[in-house]
């Protein structure tokens, strides 16, 4: 969240949600105030999202570059900040 | 023939008073099996909670009081005792990967001689070879020994779970042609089997989610009513974060 009002528009975050219960989802969106936008459908892993991307469990972070490629996938959001720092510079 | 087996049972039935079909008491030998195999998992499971709290206790791999080997000692056992059973084949393939953890290589490679190319064992054990390799840093042994078995196994299951370690160590070698060429194999070897299915999300993930490659795009409704397009993103950095309140 501290990254998001960092980085602002040059990074954009996607929650994919693999909750099946959607109402406490959207609860826990609003009671932590997440400002980026939230996809769920309450397939978890069976979703299309979570399909095309496969991610093994949560959290599963892919961070792509500002011409859509995959540029890291990260099991934690730990490293995200110098993940995608370097990824600004480029054009 | 249905019918006369029905009208048989109530007949049974109305003898005993009951009304019903009788049925055999006798498990089906699939029960019995079903029921060796659960208590297997569970002395397995208590092997590696010791083998975990080992490690956490600062427990050093090798040393004599590591408690792979007494655990590998009573699955082996059971192997022995329990030959060509479903049950045996999973005391076998943990009690190498026991051995694996605890790095005891010479004695692991020692029962790996011993399980036969057919032995359901593989299935669960090729895994142990892998490990063996990611934690030497050295898949000479893993690669050659899971060969062998590929090269010679009737059992298509068995087949696809080396074909799929072999492929995982030439991954990790740095080799993606060759390894594609494993998990292409896999996949083929006994398709629907764990392997086959996993070999075939590998090369999923190596067609469609490698470094460098075009993200998968989507364009969907988010929670908020508004519809996140990944193409409309370009020209900005993504980060697309799967996770879930629990």
């Amino acid at each position: 969240m501290q990254l998001n009002a960092k980085y602002g528009k040059d990074v954009a975050f996607v929650g994919i949600s693999v909750d099946t219960n959607l109402d406490r989802l959207d609860k826990f969106v609003k009671e932590k105030a997440i400002p980026w936008a939230q996809l769920a459908d309450g397939k978890a892993f069976d979703g299309p999202i979570p399909k095309l991307y496969r991610p093994n469990g949560t959290p599963t972070l892919f961070v792509l570059d500002r011409a859509g490629k995959i540029a890291a996938k990260l099991l934690s959001a730990e490293k995200i900040e110098e993940t995608v720092q370097p990824l600004l510079s480029q054009p | 023939m249905g019918h006369r087996l029905f009208f048989a049972s109530v007949f049974v039935g109305a003898l005993l008073g009951t009304g019903q079909p009788t049925l055999a008491q006798t498990p089906p030998p699939d029960a019995a099996a079903a029921a060796a195999i659960a208590e297997i998992r569970q002395t397995i499971d208590t092997a590696w909670k010791e083998v975990q709290a080992y490690r956490t206790g600062g427990g050093k791999p090798g040393a004599a009081d590591h408690p792979a080997l007494k655990w590998h000692a009573t699955l082996w056992t059971y192997r022995e005792q329990h030959p060509g059973t479903a049950a045996a084949a999973r005391a076998t393939a943990d009690a190498i990967r026991l051995l694996v953890r605890g790095e005891f290589w010479d004695e692991a490679h020692a029962r790996i001689d011993t399980v036969g190319v057919d032995d359901p064992a593989w299935e669960r054990l090729s895994a142990a070879l892998y490990e063996e390799g990611s934690t030497r840093k050295d898949f000479a042994y893993t690669i050659a020994t899971l060969s062998k078995v590929a090269a010679t196994t009737t059992s298509p299951t068995n087949q696809a779970a080396v074909l799929l370690d072999i492929g995982r160590a030439q991954r990790r070698q740095g080799d993606v042609a060759a390894a594609t060429k494993s998990f292409e194999a896999a996949r083929s070897a006994a398709p629907g089997s764990v392997s086959s299915t996993e070999a075939d999300g590998v090369l999923y993930e190596i067609a469609h989610l490698s470094l460098g490659l075009p993200a998968p795009t989507f364009s969907t409704k988010a929670r908020n009513g508004k519809t996140v397009d990944l193409a409309a993103l370009k020209g900005r950095a993504v980060v697309l974060v799967f996770w879930a309140t629990t």
